[in-house]
Formats: C-alpha cells, structure tokens, sequence
C-alpha cells in the first residue's frame, strides 16, 4: 500500500500565495491508452509539463486571485481522495515555478531567477559533456526558412500525399528491383576510401533534408520551429531542427506525422534517387552519387532513425503508437522501481505504470533498450578504435563514463546515502555484493565460445595459366570465371589480319613458285628445278607454320577444369601479343582458401593445435551454405603483398592497401597468410578468386578475458605502425 | 529625521540578513569549502593560542596597577570593525580580564584566556563543565560586539538568560556596552528596546519567534527599498530584530545539533475548525484493531501501517459513522493511522505528559517540558481524543524556522559547550565552524566504576536505588540521571520506598530548580545528610554544582545514569557534572537489556542477550557483549538522527529552492 499523507510541514510557505499560469501558457489535451491528460507549453521558452486531470483541474483554478489554499479546498470538495495532498501540490508548483509555466503575484525574485537560469545553463553544459557522442552544436533559428517552404509542401500533407508517397517508394523499389545484383555489387565498393568523400557529402544533403521535413510537417500542424544546428553523431556532422512544439499536439497521428516527417522525406529522396540511378547509364558520375543517397537513406533509416531504442524519430514515433509518453526515462524509472522493490525488497514503492500492459511495455522496452545501449557501445568503441585511433580512445573512455561509470557512481552513492535505505541498507549492500559477485563470475569465470572472424579467397592448389600462342585480336570469348571446361576447348579466339595476309602472299608466292617450277621440268633444266624445289619446300614451311599459327589463335583449355582469375570476356576486342595471359584454369577437386591477417590477428593462431581450431566459412555468393574447414596452416612469415587484390581495399576487402599502388595488392603493413582446406568435395562449388567470411572457433574463455584480447588486439594491431 | 535613517537602516540590515540563502554545499563543492575553510583557520591552533594567551597573562599585572580612569581609558581603545592585529586584541582581551576581576573578583585563567579567543576567532569551543565558560564567555562578548556591532548571546533558558544578563551588566558597562534580555513575557515594544543594545542575551526560542514574526511582517520583501512603505506606518519598528550580525550559542552542540532541526514553528488556531468527533471517533475505530493482525507499528519512526485484513475490516467501521469525512477512504485511513501511533508509539510522561487536561509536549533530548508547542497536522488533536482530554484546534503553521538555518544566517558564529567534539564532523559540514577542545585548568580527577548492565529494567531500578542508598550511607551526595520524565518517577517512588529524602527535577525550568541543582552537592546541611537528587539529563543544565566541604571530604559527587541517551554527547555532558574543576567525583552507568536504545536500534541483539543471562545482572563476558551492544546501539542511534538532520536540511533546501515565495 502507497501512503500519501495529505499534510505537509511546508504547506505555510505556499498556502497564500496567488499564481496563475502565464498568459501565454497554451494547455491542450490528449489521450493516451484512454486517460486523459492536459499538457501545458509555454512557445516562448519551449517547457512542457503534463498534467493528469485533477492536477490539471487545480492549476486551472489558479486564476491569480485564489490562493493556493483555497484552491487545494477546492479541489479536496471536488475530488475528495483523488485530490492532490498537499506534498503533491508543493512537488507540482516547484515543477511548474521550475519551468517557467507560473506566474506569481509577488514581485519576481531577481536573485533566484539568474540562480536559477545559471543552473538550467551548467546542467544544459554538463549534458553535453556527457553526451559527447551526440554533441549538440545550436546554430539559427530556422522558422523563417520553414514558414516560407511550408505552402509548397501543404498541398501533400494529408492522406493523398501519403498515398502517392507509398506509391514512390514502390516505383523506386520497382526500379531498382531488377537490377538487384548490381547493386549489391557496387556496395563493395563503398568501402574505398575514394568513395568516402561523396558520401559525406549525400550524408548531409540528406539529412538537411530530411530536417526538413520535420520542421515542414511541425509547422503544416501549427507548431513553431526555433531551433536548428548541428549535431555530432559519432563525430559524423548531422543537421537537427527542434520539433518539440508537436508535443503539444492533440492528435497523437499528428505527432507521428511530425515524428515520421524526415524518414517520410529521405525515403521519398531516395526512391527518386533509386529511379534515376537505374535510368542512368552505368560509369555515369551522377550515378554514384544516386547509389550513395540511396544507401545513406537506407542505412540511417534503419540504424538512427527508425531505430526506437535510440533517442531519435522512431523512439518518438513508437512512444506515440503505444501511447506510452517518456517511454524512455519511465522505462528507467521501472527498472529501477523493479529492482527496488524485488532486489532490495524496499517497502511503500509507487510503480511508474498504472495499468498493467504499460508496465509490462515499461519493462520489455528498458530491458531492450539497456541490452541495446551495451551493444551499441561496444560497436562504436570498437569501430572508433579501429579508425581514429587516440580520438577512438578518448570517445570511448568518456562514453564509458557517462554510460557506465557515472551511473554506478550514482548508484553506489544511493547505496550508502539513500535516506530510503535507511533500515535496509546492510542488506542491500550484501544483495548487490552478490550481484556484482555473480555478474564478475559470468564475465570473468565461465567460459563463453570464442569466435575470430576473416576474409578470405578461394584458390586452387592446381592452376594453371591460359596464355595466348599468337598474336591477335580477340573476337570471341567463350568462357567467363566459374565455367567448367574440357581440354582442348576452346576459351577465346583471336583473330589475324596480318597472318591471313601473310598466308595469303605466302599461297600466292608458292603458286608462283610451282608454276615456274612446271616451266622449268618442262624445258628441263634441273639446275634451275632444283632452286625452284628448294623455294617450293621453303614456302610449304611457311605456309605449315602459318597453319599452326593459325591453329593458335583458338586459346584452348590445357585441361579439365574451371575457368579462373582473369575473366576472358573482358578481352574481347584487345589485341594481344603472344604469350599474353588469358585467363586461368583450376582443378575445382583441389581448393583452398587463403586469408590475410594482421600480426596481432594472426598471434592467437599460433598459439593453438589443429585440434582446438575449428573454422567455418561461408562464401560470399552462398552464404547460408556452411563450409567447413579443416587443416589450418598459417605461413609464420609476414609478406606486403596480397596473394589477391579481392582481400584489399580496392576489391572490396578490409585490408589497408598502399594507395598508390594500381593493383592494390601491396599492403600498409606486414601481413600474415593463412591457408584453410576442405575435406573432401565441400568446397567443390566455390568459385576461385571467390571472397569467403571465416569464422574460427577458439576454445571456450570467460567473456572477459576475450574483451580484453580484443582491444588489445585493436590496439597492437595500432600502435605497431 | 534622524529616527527615521536609524529605521531605514534597521530595515536595511535586516532585509539583508534574510536575503541570505544559507545552503547546504554538495560533492566537489563541500570539499572545496571545508578544505578553504581549514585554511583560513589554520593560524588559530591550539599552541598558538596558548602563545597568546600567555602573552595577555602577562599583561596582567600591568594592568592590575591601572587606576579606574586610565583602565576606562584602555577600554575605550577597543577593537573596532575590520581587521585589528594581534597586538590590539591581546591588549582589549587584557583590559576586559581586568574590568571583570574587578566587576566580579574572578580573575580569568590562561584557558579561559584561550577559550576566549577562540571564540573570537569564531570558533565553537569545548570546555569541560565547570570550567567557567560564564566568564570565558563574558570575556569574548566585548571583543565581539566591539567589532560586529551586535552580538546575540544564546543561553539554555530564559531565566539563565536573565542571570547572566545582569551578573554580567558591569563588565559590559565599563567595557560602553549595554546589554540587555529577552524574556518570554516582554511586549514588543520592551523587546525593541533590547535588540537595539549592542548585546542581548536570549534563549534561541524567543530570538527565533521575533525573527519570524518578523518575518511575516515584512512579507516577501527583498530589498529595503521595497520594504519603504513599511517605514510610513504607525512608528512601531519595522522589524524587531535589526539583522543578525554575531551570535555566541552556550551548549553549542545542543542548540545547533540535537536541537538544529526542530522548527520553530508559529501558528495559529484555525477558527471554525469542530474536528474534535472526528479524533474522537479515530480513536475509538484504533481501539478495535488488533496489532499485528490489523496493523503494525514501526516504533522508530513512530508510524502505523494498516494490513489488508485491517483495512478490511475498517471498510464497514466507516460505513457506520456519520461525517463525511469518514467516505474519503484515503483520509479516512490516515486518521486511523494516526489514532494509532498515537496509542502506541506516544505515551504519556516520555513523549508528552498531560498537564492540567492539557497535552504538553516533552523534549525527548532535554526531558523538559516544552511548553506552547504543539504537534502538527492532527497529531496532538489524536493524542489529545487517546487520552480523553478536551481536543483543541488544530493549528495552522503560519511560518516555521529551523534552528540550523537560522544560525547559518549569521556572518559571525561562535559557541561553547562541555561536549562538541564528538560531534566535530557534523559541526563542521553543517556550519563551516572548526572545533577546538580547549584543556582543563587541572586535571579530573573523576573515577568512573564500571558500568553494570541488568537483563530487565525492574532489576535496574532495585539496583539504582540501592547504588543511591550505599553512597548516601557514605555521606556522598548523589545526582541520578534518568532519560524521562516517566523514568525519574519510578526511581523517585523507588527511593521514597527505602525511606530516601530526595528532590526530582524534571518539571519546567526556573529559579528553584537551578537553585536544585547549585545544592545537588552539598554533603551536609539539608536536614537530611548527603544531598540526593533525580534530575532528566538537561536538567540544570547551565547551573554549576559546588561541593562543600562535606561533600569534598566523603569523596565528592556520584552520579549515576539510569539510561544511555540517544548520543554519547549527552552522556558525557551529564557525567561531566562529578568530578569539575579538579573535585574528587564518581560517575557509573546502569543499564537495562529493556532500555529504549537497545530495544529500538539493536532488538534482536538485545532479545538474545537477555534469553542466555542467567541471572538478572549480566556477568564476564555476556556482560562484555552488552556493553558492546549498548555502544552500537548508541551509534546506530546517533546515525540515524545525523541522516535524519541532514535529511530535513535537504528538503528545506530543496523547498527554498523550487517553491516561490518566502
């Protein structure tokens, strides 16, 4: 049972006091799961304040002549135990005085005003520094731009707008649908360091963008939008506008409407984008720049912003669909309210949630969105570290404080200050001994699987090379990567002008040549017959060895196999000299996989006997058929050069390579080959010069100890420059 | 025109002193202020004050040979506001020595020449009791008021506060200070008169109510500008006490610790308020619940809490009765609550005590009576239905005051007491005051007898009253602490039965009792052998007990304590009382496993310890783990009233802070 005493020893300070609220306070109403509440925004300095009905009700009788008293008797004949006590009313008039949402008949306390307007300030600093990940840079005041855009989008806000903006996104998916493969194609790309620029650039157009349109739909509904910036989003620069305004809105599909405002915008962007990437031709700059807008819509739509388990459009959006307001901050509440009074078992605790389906929701989503804030962390720790090395550092450790140490520190200060502890606090403390206890055993004790993950590339321990035997242009190919072929077929064929021509003349000359020779054994002169044999024979050789030439110039397969390396189709038109290679053909029973490590990746390999190390390999074309792997070999000599330019940068690998090297198999740093092999058929269908995800599987070690191996890994594979 | 500057500035100042927020520092700042704190005493130690005031012994036989004009002359070269170096205020403090040897023919010793000092230097200072902080005191008082233009001397009770007003009127005198008291019975117009002498002795109470009444007058005023009109009005003085400027707290640890977080509360009586059924009849309903099946009492923070099954069965109870009030469930069931803990966590003679069909409330540090003081928001009206009496209005708090804040509003801060250093930390975090024990004059020779411990408190009383008799047999005069009002009855009764003439002191506070207690040690001379006396532990608190002749030559006072008290401080304080100024003396504790302390911080350590005794007084080593127990028991207690403290301050701060307004 929740006591609410109704006295509260600092009733006198307030009792005969007159507030009302400012004039220009705007209050609406609206709904959530059935309940009504009145929501109080103040335009001018941006504060809400939610109320339920019969706090509502007592703000409301606050007209600037009733005192606080004779309102709370009021509101104690009218609503009887539902009325607020007069500790809830103290709490309501701090919060409201605190949000500058009321007035006061005394004269304004100047001294407590800056006092007051000093801490909003510290406290708006200290957030920032807290948050450094997503550092808020405040820049203009944009409702001018958005009051003169608003007309031109007006026509489209409403439900035949959204209509036609569904049938975009289908057409855009129509146009880029069939062309599937390509695209996935030129995602491997993105990784190029060459490619970066551009993306930064579609990164930021798009999401002015799409601020834009939030602040076109806030104000379509009548909200204000004062503020936008530049917000630092894992030190990528993102614009925002505010669009709190739409708070205060009554319908809760308006909110949505403002919520979903930007993604609505972007994706619109990127299905026209989408349509004109596929109308373009390919090798078209303003195409790449299409693929960009495209990916970034995509990406940031599923990783920010529709994401509800950040604080960005989807969590909104989502807080509005479940009618759960402050979805995030009462979750935290819950969870603590759970731990309160299950853990610690501490008696008279108020959940947050007053019906049953909000709490459960309050639990499900802080459970999630913890999980999720763990994860997150670790990824872009990790991914910062791995590009920025002492900035990665520095973001990571700071983020750990305000994630993790901070809130512990907290949490240790309630343990041995909390006036709520107070008669419990030894068992609390030996409770969250045994919890912290338990969570160092899972991390430090038991042990999980471990799992290393690498690129690789298929190669065949029997290839050989396809070359050219005479000079030509090519005309025809036949085979591409990934054809079977028997010996002696056909792979191109080139063709030779000069050697028809040569033929040709050397037919003519023979002809010339037999002809004077019948002349000479029909005047019987042997001399001159013998020369002229002599000539003959000469010329037959040539002719022979033409033949052969031309023979030759049909490249065939040396033996059964698979075609290889080099795709021949590229070739057609090119004119080759002899001995030029073609392409290669592999005995597809005799496969290996050759991945490249760095030392540091590579040191935990040697450290291990065939039998502890198991891996697993997926080819990039088939990833749901798993391969696995047997005999590991690791070379113990490092090498700059990639045994295939597939596992560097410029193909589409994650391996730093040098960049000025054109092939881009020379690498930044020593690197250390490892060869992987199947048994028996298992890698039949894999094509050589085929990327392949490796997964190694180590013995099982204490989650911890692994953590720790890896940012030391990260870092060696760092500081060793 | 020349009146009405001296109202302008008397509001000046007083709006001025309102307008400063005192408050609490938290985190980095605390340690930031504490450590700057530190350092800008840390010239005032201990050795450097003896230096000084050996120095000022010095002066003395100079200034002895001094005749009254050239002496008045020394005097009138006194430290004035600013700063003044050392040389001038040994000088002053000389002159002052002199001026009160003649006045009073005591002659200051070098402690109290220390002590002095210190307490202008603004420390809080440890003296022994006995050791003369009277004197000490009025030393310091000159050198204050000199230099902050007026001191408010805080004294235990009003009729101390009167004592030491007039015994100590000549020095001030020659020093050009006058010096007046602020008794309960003076009208305001009397009251003016006082605040304006450059000191005035008061008790916090009285000095606290004027500040408040004050207070709401002046209304939410915060400049004196603002507050002009006031001046127009009927000539009575804008406020009463003109700012506060210095203050010199006696028993500093139990007027800004035990006592710094009761509110003085003014109030009035609501008019048309006929709720006396209503208590009456929440009262009766608390009467038919059964404890633990119904409710439960926590006894420690004296609440109740209903059960289920208790609120189950009051949902008819209700039903049948009448007022409308009793259809509010949420209000109706906190009246029951009420009803409850009125029943059984307040009894009669601790808690309160019923005086003439009237519910007073009794301090539970001091065991005294308070009187016009009345518990908030139907808590007396419920006692007042339990107990049958004549239920009165409720009474509507009109503006309330903690002590502690009051205190930190002043700029200048000094206090003695026999007993602070235990409580240094809190001293020290609370009022950014340092502490600083200041050595007896001779050494104590008091001899402290072990301390006994018995399984129930029946078997304490028989031992106690026995221990009263033995050392009234050997001619020694004895003084019986107990913790309340109720205790000192039952050993009173006890002590009759064995035939014992003895004077119980535990009523209100006046003349006779502080002439009670000057004669707890006279050994012969009251008609009836060695003097006995049962006193509640603040009683006489103030009041030095001299021994005769007799008394010296049997082995000088024994006092015994009946109780622990809720902190160390306390007992300390009360065992001080044998054994002053180099007396011979004895003190020794008797203790009950049923005592107050035990059975509320440390019950399940005391349930066992009474389950293994064997026979009534504990022996070897269950009588160690007793002892042991008590102490804990002591420190659970004293943690609990620090968080508590602390946590009043928080919520006053956090009320100043959010809520518009005074």
């Amino acid at each position: 049972m929740i006591e609410r005493p109704t006295f509260s020893p600092f009733w006198h300070r307030v009792r005969t006091l007159r507030p009302r609220l400012r004039p220009h306070v705007q209050i609406t109403r609206q709904h959530f799961r059935g309940r009504r509440w009145h929501v109080a925004h103040d335009p001018a300095s941006n504060h809400f304040y939610r109320l339920n009905p019969v706090a509502h009700d007592f703000v409301a009788s606050l007209d600037g002549r009733r005192s606080i008293d004779e309102a709370w008797k009021l509101s104690l004949a009218k609503f009887a135990d539902r009325a607020p006590t007069q500790n809830e009313i103290i709490e309501l008039l701090g919060q409201l005085h605190g949000s500058n949402l009321l007035s006061l008949d005394a004269p304004p306390d100047v001294e407590q005003m800056l006092t007051r307007s000093g801490e909003r300030r510290k406290k708006k600093i200290k957030q920032q520094l807290i948050g450094l990940m997503y550092f808020r840079l405040r820049l203009f005041n944009p409702d001018r731009i958005v009051t003169a855009l608003e007309p031109f989008f007006r026509p489209l806000i409403n439900r035949v707008g959204l209509a036609l903006w569904a049938m975009l996104i289908v057409a855009g998916l129509a146009a880029v649908a069939p062309r599937w493969g390509e695209l996935s194609a030129s995602l491997s790309g993105v990784t190029n360091p060459e490619a970066w620029g551009w993306i930064a650039v579609a990164f930021v157009l798009l999401k002015a963008w799409h601020e834009l349109g939030h602040g076109v739909i806030c104000k379509r509904y009548g909200g204000a939008v004062p503020e936008a910036g530049v917000m630092m989003l894992v030190l990528l620069p993102a614009p925002y506008v505010d669009a709190s305004a739409c708070w205060a809105f009554d319908s809760r599909w308006k909110r949505i409407a403002v919520g979903a405002g930007g993604m609505i915008f972007e994706l619109g962007a990127a299905a026209v984008a989408a349509m004109v990437w596929a109308a373009l031709p390919q090798g078209d700059p303003a195409r790449d720049v299409c693929f960009y807008l495209m990916l970034m819509a995509g990406v940031s739509t599923v990783l920010f912003n529709a994401n509800p388990l950040m604080r960005f459009d989807g969590y909104y959006i989502l807080s509005d669909l479940l009618e759960v307001p402050n979805l995030m901050p009462r979750s935290m509440e819950m969870m603590k309210h759970l731990f309160k009074r299950y853990v610690y078992r501490l008696p008279n605790q108020r959940p947050p949630a007053g019906l049953r389906a909000e709490w459960w929701l309050l639990v499900v989503y802080g459970v999630l969105s913890l999980a999720y804030r763990v994860f997150l962390f670790l990824v872009i720790a990790l991914y910062l570290l791995g590009f920025f090395f002492v900035v990665g550092v520095i973001l990571a450790l700071w983020t750990a404080v305000a994630w993790f140490v901070l809130p512990m520190g907290a949490f240790a200060h309630w343990l041995a200050a909390s006036g709520e502890l107070s008669e419990r606090r030894g068992r609390a403390i030996l409770t969250s001994a045994a919890l912290a206890a338990a969570a160092v055993v899972l991390v430090g004790l038991v042990p999980i699987p471990d799992y290393r993950r690498g690129t690789g590339v298929v190669e065949s321990l029997a290839e050989s090379g396809v070359f050219t035997g005479a000079e030509g242009f090519v005309v025809e190919a036949f085979k591409r990567p990934g054809d079977p072929v028997r010996a002696g077929e056909v792979i191109v064929r080139l063709e030779s002008p000069e050697l028809e021509a040569n033929q040709r003349a050397a037919s003519a000359q023979l002809a010339g040549v037999l002809a004077r020779l019948g002349e000479a054994r029909l005047q019987d002169d042997p001399a001159t017959a013998a020369g002229l044999e002599r000539e003959e024979r000469y010329w037959r050789q040539v002719l022979a060895d033409l033949g052969d030439k031309r023979q030759r110039l049909a490249v065939r397969s040396p033996h059964d196999g698979v075609v290889a390396g080099l795709d021949p189709m590229r070739l057609v038109g090119a004119y080759l000299t002899r001995g030029k290679p073609v392409c290669g053909v592999v005995d597809p029973a005799r496969l290996r996989v050759a991945a490249t490590m760095s030392q540091a990746e590579a040191s935990w390999l040697y450290g291990l006997s065939a039998e502890e190390l198991r891996v697993t390999m997926r080819a990039v074309s088939d990833p749901w058929r798993p391969i696995e792997g047997a005999h590991v070999r690791a070379v113990p000599a490092a090498q700059k050069r990639l045994s295939h330019a597939a596992l560097g940068f410029g193909g589409g690998g994650n391996v730093e390579t040098a960049p000025n090297d054109p092939e881009g198999v020379v690498t930044r740093r020593e690197q250390f080959t490892v060869y992987v092999e199947a048994d028996g058929p298992a890698l039949a269908g894999a094509t050589p010069g085929e990327r392949v995800r490796l997964r190694f599987s180590l013995p099982a070690k204490p989650l911890l100890e692994q953590v720790v191996d890896r940012i030391h890994r990260t870092i060696q594979g760092r500081v060793d420059l | 025109m020349s009146q009405a500057l001296t109202r302008y500035q008397s509001l000046f100042d007083s709006v001025r002193s309102r307008a400063r927020r005192p408050e609490a520092l938290r985190g980095l700042d605390k340690l930031a202020a504490t450590a700057a704190m530190r350092l800008r005493n840390r010239r005032v130690t201990p050795a450097w004050l003896r230096r000084q005031a050996e120095l000022i012994d010095a002066l003395g036989p100079a200034m002895r040979g001094h005749s009254e004009a050239a002496l008045a002359d020394r005097l009138a070269t006194r430290v004035d506001r600013g700063r003044a170096d050392e040389a001038t205020v040994r000088g002053a403090l000389a002159a002052v020595r002199e001026a009160a040897r003649r006045e009073t023919g005591q002659e200051a010793f070098v402690v109290q020449l220390m002590g002095a000092l210190a307490l202008y230097h603004g420390r809080i200072v440890e003296m022994l009791t006995g050791e003369g902080k009277t004197l000490t005191g009025s030393l310091a008082a000159p050198l204050i008021a000199w230099r902050h233009r007026h001191l408010h001397v805080f004294t235990v009770n009003d009729y101390l506060a009167a004592r030491d007003a007039s015994s100590r009127a000549g020095i001030y005198r020659r020093c050009g200070l006058s010096v007046g008291s602020i008794q309960q019975e003076q009208d305001p117009g009397t009251r003016a008169g006082i605040y304006a002498r450059p000191i005035v002795y008061g008790t916090p109470k009285q000095i606290v109510a004027d500040w408040l009444r004050d207070q709401l007058r002046l209304g939410p005023i915060r400049s004196a500008w603002a507050g002009r009109p006031l001046l127009a009005g009927d000539g009575a003085p804008a406020a009463l006490v003109p700012g506060l400027r210095a203050a010199l707290v006696d028993e500093a640890d139990a007027v800004l610790i035990d006592e710094g977080v009761v509110p003085l509360i003014i109030a009035r009586s609501r008019k048309a308020d006929e709720q006396g059924q209503m208590y009456k009849d929440a009262a009766a309903l608390a009467a038919r619940l059964v404890q633990r099946q119904d409710f439960t009492i926590d006894a420690v923070r004296r609440t109740a809490t209903l059960t289920a099954r208790g609120r189950e069965r009051l949902g008819p109870m209700f039903d049948d009765l009448a007022d409308p009030i009793w259809r509010a469930r949420r209000r109706a069931e906190e009246l029951v609550r009420q009803a409850l803990s009125a029943a059984y966590c307040y009894a009669n003679g601790r808690q309160y005590q019923v005086v003439d069909g009237r519910v007073q409330i009794v301090d539970e540090y001091t065991g005294r009576i308070l009187p016009d003081r009345n518990w908030e928001h139907g808590l007396h009206q419920a006692i007042e239905a339990k107990e049958g009496v004549e239920v009165t209005a409720d009474r509507e708090t009109m503006a309330r005051l903690s002590f502690q804040r009051f205190f930190k509003s002043y700029p200048f801060l000094a206090g003695m007491t026999g007993t602070a250093a235990d409580a240094t930390a809190e001293m020290e975090r609370t009022y950014q005051r340092r502490v600083l024990v200041i050595p007896t004059n001779r050494p104590i020779a008091r001899r402290a007898l072990p301390t006994r411990i018995f399984r129930s408190a029946e078997a304490r009383w028989a031992a106690a009253a026995d221990a009263v008799e033995a050392m009234h047999k050997a001619g020694r005069p004895v003084l019986a602490g107990t913790r309340s009002i109720e205790a000192s009855e039952i050993l009173s009764r006890r002590l009759w039965a064995k035939g014992l003439t003895h004077k119980v002191l535990n009523a209100n506070f006046d003349k006779d009792e502080a002439e009670i207690i000057s004669r707890a040690g006279l050994g012969a001379g009251t008609g009836h052998g060695p003097a006995i006396t049962v006193a509640t532990n603040m009683a006489g608190r103030g009041t030095d007990i001299e021994l005769d002749d007799a008394a010296r030559a049997a082995g000088g006072l024994h006092v015994i304590l009946t109780e622990m008290h809720g902190a160390k401080r306390i007992d300390r304080q009360f065992i001080g009382r044998a054994g002053r100024q180099g007396d011979p003396g004895s003190c020794q504790l008797l203790l009950s496993l049923e005592d107050e302390l035990v059975r509320l911080n440390a019950p399940r350590g005391a349930a066992v310890l009474r389950a293994m005794a064997r026979a009534e007084e504990l022996r070897g080593r269950l009588l160690h783990a007793a002892r042991a127990l008590m102490r804990l028991a002591q420190r659970r207690s004293e943690r609990r009233d620090r968080a508590s403290r602390a946590q009043v301050l928080k919520q006053d701060e956090w009320v100043d802070k959010h809520i518009p307004g005074m």
